[in-house]
């Protein structure tokens, strides 16, 4: 992966498992078809992250850290 | 349900029968209302950021988890193929429809092919990992490339 994102110019950043990617599109996209669905507002998107171990400003829908 | 949720909910119920994006003139024949209605409609769910429209203003390019053109995610559902835009979302599909599902895409990095079953309870292990290489601040500054 590092090599892969060497060559590629991409900055190496976090690597999510199966079972995680699983775990965010079941929060994401359960109630996906149903009237009542919405896009999470960032506090609910920090606390879906948080919940699959996923924190820090990367996981920050408002952070100003990356430019 | 205003009027914005009904375009919405009819456009993913739309994806989920037919694999494919509906045209706004489809959608404004399931509700029953002007054409023209429907093109604004699509226009403030793109800038809610529930839909990602093409540079025409009315094509969709996204409903996410579905993809309205073909990509190297295809995720089938009984005889159903869909396209997803991304690893991610080519396991909202199936979270999405309640259904088992086959996800077939492919590495970037190796280009080798992937093949995913998805049980109700979740995927199948395989030795796979996701790379997210946008943070979550910048995913809506260029969805395409994220």
């Amino acid at each position: 992966m590092n090599e892969w994102c060497r060559e590629h110019g991409i900055a190496r950043r976090p690597i999510l498992s199966l079972q995680q990617l699983w775990q965010l599109a079941v929060a994401w996209y359960d109630t996906r078809l149903t009237p009542e669905a919405r896009r999470p507002k960032p506090d609910e998107m920090r606390r879906i992250f948080a919940g699959i171990g996923l924190e820090g400003p990367f996981w920050d829908p408002e952070s100003d850290q990356f430019g | 349900m205003d009027f914005d949720t009904r375009v919405k909910t009819a456009i993913y119920r739309w994806f989920a029968a037919t694999t494919k994006a509906p045209a706004a003139a489809e959608i404004a024949v399931v509700l029953g209302e002007p054409p023209g209605t429907i093109r604004d409609a699509y226009r403030k769910l793109f800038q809610k950021r529930v839909l990602f429209l093409e540079p025409d203003g009315e094509t969709i390019r996204m409903a996410p988890p579905f993809s309205g053109i073909p990509t190297q995610h295809r995720v089938q559902v009984g005889d159903r193929s869909y396209f997803a835009n991304c690893s991610w979302d080519s396991l909202g599909i199936p979270a999405a429809l309640h259904r088992e599902a086959q996800v077939l895409s492919r590495c970037d990095q190796s280009l080798e092919p992937i093949h995913i079953r998805v049980t109700r309870e979740g995927p199948r292990p395989v030795q796979v990992v996701a790379h997210f290489a946008v943070p979550a601040a910048k995913w809506w500054a260029d969805l395409v490339y994220t």
